[in-house]
């Protein structure tokens, strides 16, 4: 559980972590560091190819940068670089940039997978958007786009009219009778893209010896809605805001949208009014409820099968939100509520009615967790379900780069609201939820908790929210209305998501879109723990782990 | 006691005698005794199958509405309940698909195995105001050797539909029908220890003796309240051997997408569905008889049918109420439930009944 | 076993409440707040050409044709392409184009749901919800300019 040092030393964390030991990293890295980069968020190394295995796994080991948050690739005019974007999971601020350059004629870089497991698909997405290649990646694969698709969209001479016609003899045949290792004595099962428990349209390769799980392979990207690329053809000011709410589409809007937000005010510095902070935070959270609402309904749907009371229970808690947030949004899932700078609207006229539903619904939580927990949690059929199965060791997760409430479940104390606070939340009083328990039942237990903590949050919120004086409620600062962030500044910077962290990373090239765009996504990561959790379970194990990563594949392909 | 004085409408004569009777067919002697038989069948199919179609169509969307707060089908007719009309029109004159890979005649046979299983069930329930259509020696073994078949429905609609999911759904159905048949068997036969008989109508006569008079109020020896503890066991083995949560394990949505039944469209669906319905009937049938007291109830001895319905349709009732309640288990807790804890459980209510029946004899 | 029954009872009690939380949608019209984002509604009277929210829109939804005098000829927006963001309205000087409340359009085909500044007219408002002047009070409402509901010009 929670060590509490953390907690304790973070106030003088707060800054980003640039001046920590960059002396002892610096003789660390001795002369396989070939020059310096500075990020808005972190120092960053420029090392060479060759070097990134050892490199990182002395930071990893000896450095204490556990966490390989994300990888960024892109390509300048002279050059391609990925950028190895490290953290700790024990303190977050605490950041580190490896950036690898390789040359334009010979993009080829060695790979992390070895040190971070996450690596995996993180390069794998790499190669396929923007065409770096890893040396002794174990399989590098296209993973967004088909097997098929010419070039790598994101590359300089990628040509964005070119049609991609594949024809059907060129592709695999999908009708095509497919007797593969026929006197094996396993069976290869797709599960997906069209399966009731996938959540989306996810495909999960499995063989199974009868009815137990010898191998998983999720096979994503069929919803891949190029939306790093849209997010590069829009203006930071205004066109890129609305389309964080369709990465995790569900019922997150507004976390996403404060991912964004974070990283751009950040970025063009900018300081938002604390009225605005408050009422985002108060927002966040209901989305946070929402979402846990329904990654509890569909679990349940997973475990028990066909259409449960749960699921309906659930719904109907989440309608009162989103009718919350309608209210206060305009929107109950596309929201667009937050701008650079602040957040749309105050709250909606008459406040006291606003409040006064806010505040009916807190009063009825309790009471609605305690029949959730009559009804699932309390069962016995469902504790033996889901007790010891989808076990993901801590070390396991921290490999894989998971976080939120999958990773909180394995008992790894990681929040980054606390860890790296922002908006709001550094002054309100909540806690950070863990559980030891590593399995389906742990996470399950986790969001029930941070249900309740969230409603603390609100609570909290909406009592400032009541009492705010009148003449100082501003809910945007005054933005230029076109924003051009100087040319080559870069900033990485995640917010605590639904699902985990949600980062953005985003380099200016002086123009008023950026230059690149990535975003890292939770369920991304999160999802490639699956095999680690279901190979040598059943089938329904399968089924039920990968309810409890909840997943929402539209954050998993962008 | 006799059964004449008790209820002489029930098991004296039986409905195709009755029938012959009435129509006066029994004078051409087998043919005319075929013949009623038929009718006799005729109207005890329809009336089960009427049954189904409300319960199918209608009644199960409407108690998980209930369930899950809420409105459901109510738009054709009162309460909706035109929807079994639109419904089978809906069904019927769907296109039949049915896959490259289907292993035909089997394919086709399932559908047919499943169903009639069940309904064959029904001919020798005693449903009361003289609805049977025989009452052989035989008559629990009988039922529950029709209702075993229905497990080779499954497999056949598995293994023929060329998908593996069915495949999987098939299999698991075997699985579970050979770890819940014996408990089932067993804790039935508990009971032919009380009644003294296999015979469908004898059980139900013995259950008609007072347990305990209270003077205004008789409460009768039904064996749900003389052995609480093998009605329950009852119930368990009865929910698997169905296939109904937490023991749904062949059709398993969300895991198996609807596991044998996966394959199925239109008029070979209705059947499929419809199967389900009717062994969770069957069920409820084999239930109310040997638990329940078969068709007895208060007031004349001409409402046992409406009993009787009332008893099959608490049995399904709490089928759905489980389902939108409990999880459902893995298959190898299934598998360990059954043969770890049902089966020793059911030979030592076994075991004990004997003893105790022994004693008091 | 006891988890079990109480589940079961959990749900019992739900079925026996008959409370319901789900609506009969076409019969029962649900309620919509004022600043629920639905179709568009273009006055061609307010507009002044100034082309800022074709701009600002962050798929190319809307379209302006003007001739070289720079009027105004046409007015399209695609509502089915629309993300139903609101910058348009959000960016506009003269309050000319609004997002109604209402959401129930229908097309056969997608080309249906290209609204030009006509049909952008004529779209109704929604249960006579005014969204300028639920969502802002102190701006000029559009409701009411006019005889009757659609008849502003």
């Amino acid at each position: 559980m929670s060590t509490g040092t953390e907690s304790e030393v973070e106030p003088e964390l707060t800054q980003p972590a640039s001046g920590t030991d960059e002396a002892e990293l610096e003789a660390l890295l001795g002369d396989r560091a070939i020059a310096r980069e500075e990020h808005l968020n972190a120092p960053g190394f420029v090392i060479n190819p060759n070097d990134v295995q050892a490199v990182l796994s002395d930071l990893r080991d000896e450095a204490g940068y556990d966490h390989l948050s994300c990888v960024t690739a892109q390509q300048y005019e002279d050059r391609y670089e990925s950028i190895y974007h490290l953290k700790k999971f024990a303190d977050p601020t605490d950041e580190l940039s490896i950036v690898v350059p390789t040359t334009t004629e010979n993009p080829v870089s060695q790979s992390a997978e070895p040190v971070f497991r996450t690596a995996d698909w993180h390069e794998r997405e790499a190669y396929d958007l923007i065409g770096v290649e890893y040396e002794g990646h174990p399989d590098l694969r296209r993973i967004l786009l088909p097997e098929t698709w010419q070039g790598h969209p994101l590359s300089k001479d990628y040509d964005q009219e070119k049609p991609q016609l594949v024809t059907l003899t060129e592709h695999q045949n999908p009708i095509q009778p497919d007797h593969r290792e026929a006197d094996s004595d396993t069976m290869f099962l797709n599960i997906g893209p069209h399966h009731p428990a996938t959540h989306g349209v996810l495909h999960v390769e499995t063989v199974l010896d009868g009815e137990t799980v010898a191998d998983v392979e999720p096979d994503i990207g069929y919803l891949h809605r190029c939306e790093e690329q849209m997010c590069q053809s829009g203006t930071y000011r205004h066109q890129i805001m609305p389309y964080p709410d369709r990465w995790d589409y569900v019922s997150a809007g507004l976390l996403n949208e404060w991912a964004y937000a974070r990283a751009i005010e950040d970025l063009a510095d900018v300081e938002v009014p604390e009225y605005a902070q408050v009422i985002r935070t108060m927002g966040a959270e209901l989305c946070r409820i929402a979402s846990h609402m329904l990654a509890l309904g569909t679990f349940a749907l997973d475990v028990y099968g066909e259409f449960t009371a749960t699921f309906m229970y659930t719904f109907r808690d989440r309608e009162v939100i989103q009718d919350l947030l309608e209210d206060l949004t305009g929107q109950r899932m596309m929201f667009n509520y937050f701008r650079v700078g602040g957040v749309a609207w105050d709250l909606p006229e008459p406040r006291e009615e606003f409040f006064a539903q806010a505040r009916d619904f807190l009063d009825e939580l309790p009471a609605k967790v305690a029949e959730y927990h009559d009804l699932i949690t309390g069962n016995e059929i469902f504790q033996t379900r889901c007790i010891d199965t989808g076990v993901l060791e801590p070390d396991v997760a921290k490999s894989y780069g998971c976080t939120g409430p999958v990773v909180r479940g394995s008992g790894v104390d990681y929040d980054l609201r606390r860890d790296d606070p922002y908006g709001y939340y550094d002054q309100l009083d909540w806690d950070v939820i863990t559980r030891d328990g590593c399995d389906n039942y742990a996470r399950v237990l986790c969001r029930m908790e941070e249900v309740e903590e969230s409603a603390k949050i609100i609570e909290q919120c909406l009592d400032l929210l009541e009492e705010w004086p009148e003449d100082e409620r501003d809910v945007q600062a005054n933005v230029p209305r076109t924003l051009k962030p100087d040319a080559d500044t870069e900033i990485y910077r995640a917010v605590e998501g639904a699902k985990g962290e949600l980062g953005i990373y985003i380099r200016s090239d002086g123009t008023d879109k950026p230059g690149r765009f990535k975003i890292r996504s939770p369920c991304f990561s999160n999802l490639q723990a699956l095999a680690e959790m279901s190979e040598g379970e059943y089938i329904p194990d399968l089924i039920a782990s990968l309810g409890s990563l909840d997943i929402v594949l539209g954050e998993v392909d962008r | 006691m006799n059964a004449a004085t008790t209820t002489p409408l029930q098991s004296d004569v039986l409905l195709p005698e009755r029938l012959g009777d009435l129509t006066g067919l029994n004078e051409f002697g087998l043919a005319g005794e075929l013949l009623s038989t038929l009718i006799g069948a005729v109207i005890v199919g329809s009336l089960i199958l009427a049954m189904t179609a409300v319960a199918g169509p209608w009644a199960k969307r409407k108690i998980t509405a209930s369930f899950t707060d809420r409105i459901s089908i109510n738009q054709i007719g009162p309460a909706g309940i035109g929807i079994i009309i639109a419904d089978a029109v809906r069904m019927l004159s769907k296109e039949n698909i049915i896959p490259e890979n289907a292993d035909r005649p089997a394919y086709d046979l399932a559908p047919i195995v499943i169903v009639g299983s069940a309904l064959l069930g029904f001919a020798v329930i005693p449903m009361g105001s003289g609805i049977q259509l025989a009452d052989p020696e035989v008559g629990l073994a009988f039922a529950f050797a029709v209702a075993g078949i229905a497990s080779i429905g499954l497999v056949m609609a598995g293994y023929s539909s060329g998908n593996k999911y069915s495949l999987l759904g098939g299999l698991r159905a075997v699985a579970q029908n050979v770890a819940y048949e014996i408990p089932l068997v067993v804790t039935g036969m508990s009971v032919v220890l009380f009644a003294g008989s296999l015979q469908m109508s004898t059980i139900v006569e013995a259950q008609a003796e007072p347990l305990v008079d209270l003077g205004v109020v008789a409460i009768p020896q039904w064996y749900a309240l003389v052995n609480p503890f093998a009605f329950v066991l009852f119930l368990i083995a009865n929910f698997a051997e169905v296939g109904r949560n937490p023991f749904d394990m062949p059709e398993a949505p969300a895991e198996l997408v609807a596991g044998y039944q996966t394959e199925y469209s239109s008029v070979y669906f209705v059947l499929v569905y419809l199967g389900e319905f009717l062994h969770i009937f069957l069920g409820g049938a084999i239930i109310s008889t040997i638990f329940l007291g078969g068709p007895a109830g208060p007031g004349p001895a001409a409402l046992g049918i409406v009993w009787f319905t009332l008893k099959i349709w608490g049995v399904f009732f709490l089928t759905q109420w489980l389902r939108s309640a409990v999880p459902r288990v893995r298959i190898d807790q299934l598998i360990e439930i059954g043969w770890k804890g049902l089966l020793v459980l059911s030979f030592a209510n076994l075991g004990l009944t004997a003893a105790i029946v022994g004693v008091i004899a | 076993m006891i988890g079990v029954l109480k589940s079961m009872a959990t749900t019992m009690k739900h079925a026996l409440d008959g409370s319901t939380f789900t609506v009969e949608y076409p019969s029962t019209a649900p309620d919509v707040s004022p600043r629920f984002r639905g179709v568009h509604k273009f006055s061609q009277e307010r507009c002044i050409w100034c082309r800022q929210c074709e701009n600002v829109c962050p798929n190319d939804t809307i379209q302006i044709v003007m001739d070289d005098k720079r009027n105004g000829e046409q007015y399209n927006l695609h509502i089915g392409q629309c993300i139903y963001c609101r910058l348009c309205e959000e960016v506009c000087p003269v309050d000319a184009i609004l997002l109604t409340q209402n959401f129930e359009f229908t097309g056969d085909t997608k080309h249906d749901l290209v609204y030009n500044k006509e049909e952008l007219k004529s779209v109704p408002w929604y249960k006579d919800i005014d969204p300028l002047e639920s969502r802002e009070p102190d701006r000029g409402a559009w409701i009411g300019e006019g005889d009757g509901e659609v008849d502003y010009q």
